[in-house]
């Protein structure tokens, strides 16, 4: 009889060597695959669809009407002003509206021209939210001692409340 | 007179045993904190810069759409025409209840395409939209 010798190892053990090779190569595999950037952006809530042009007129004293036509021009209320003025402007304006009742807060209102530029656009947009941010940091200054983004959601919310940010996108008129 | 090199007696190897375990914490780290990237951008585009912006909490409820230079309209992997805005919008917030829905507008682009964007998006009650823009320096 042949024996037949059994290959007896003694401690069998998985090979560890390449392991890290493995996991390198897993992680270089997300690291292609996933995106790590932050989303930022000017965050906007659109109106509700209206069915007729049956609009509540807004007293004038109340809303700020921001144009921008297709020249690049930017009109508040009618009245030409570089773009960042309308910051200063509006500044002005919010803090004036801060004790008023809710009903009567500023509502800004947005117009652009189908043929303006898209940038002028935001630039506006940025410069309303700047001035809206700078008097609730204000307001918060003064009232908590802190800035609003370090407020906790109690005071946060009434500050809100104080100082809503009403931006209003005006009903595109129909094309000729 | 014969010298004798001394050498030390340690090994003078880095012990490697315990790089897997490094390695998978990075990979761990990196499973954490990214997202998939979910689609391919067939549009150029050159997002306009801001001051006052804030970020989107939540990467989920964001659903993009892309307007490139020459005006051309991608939603997730197509380009699409303005006419079928609507139904994908709709179908994407009965999915997501919530949506964000985040423009990647080119700066130079004109204010028409993005109002009529913007009809489409009322006419389906998908509301709340982001201008994507990137932190001025």
């Amino acid at each position: 009889m042949v024996k037949i010798k059994k290959n007896k190892n003694k401690g069998a053990e998985i090979p560890t060597g390449s392991m890290a090779d493995i996991a390198f190569l897993l992680l270089l595999f997300f690291l292609v695959a996933t995106v790590i950037d932050v989303d930022t952006g000017i965050g906007l809530v659109l109106p509700e669809p209206v069915e007729d042009t049956d609009v509540t007129p807004i007293s004038k004293e109340r809303m700020a009407a921001l144009l921008v036509n297709e020249n690049g021009d930017v009109l508040l209320d009618g009245k030409v002003i570089a773009i960042p003025q309308i910051k200063e402007n509006l500044i002005e304006r919010i803090t004036s509206k801060i004790d008023v009742p809710k009903k009567s807060k500023l509502v800004v209102s947005v117009k652009t021209d189908r043929k303006t530029n898209y940038n002028l656009y935001i630039q506006s947009l940025d410069q309303v939210n700047g001035a809206y941010a700078e008097v609730r940091d204000a307001y918060s200054m003064q009232t908590y001692g802190q800035k609003f983004n370090d407020l906790n959601d109690e005071q946060s919310r009434d500050v809100k409340d104080k100082i809503p940010k009403i931006v209003s996108l005006a009903e595109p008129e129909s094309v000729k | 007179m014969k010298f004798q090199k001394k050498r030390a007696a340690t090994k003078q190897e880095i012990p490697t045993s315990s790089m897997p375990d490094i390695v998978f914490m990075l990979l761990l780290f990196f499973m954490v904190s990214t997202t998939l990237r979910e689609v391919d951008v067939l549009v150029q585009y050159t997002l306009p810069e801001a001051e006052a912006i804030e970020k989107i909490e939540n990467k989920r409820l964001i659903s993009y759409i892309w307007v490139g230079t020459t005006g051309q309209i991608q939603i997730n992997d197509n380009l699409v025409n303005m006419n079928e805005i609507g139904p994908i919008m709709y179908q994407k917030r009965v999915d997501i209840p919530e949506v964000v829905v985040s423009f990647r507008v080119d700066v130079n682009s004109d204010m028409g395409i993005v109002t009529d964007i913007q009809q489409e998006l009322r006419k389906v009650d998908a509301r709340r939209i982001n201008y994507s823009a990137r932190l001025r320096q």
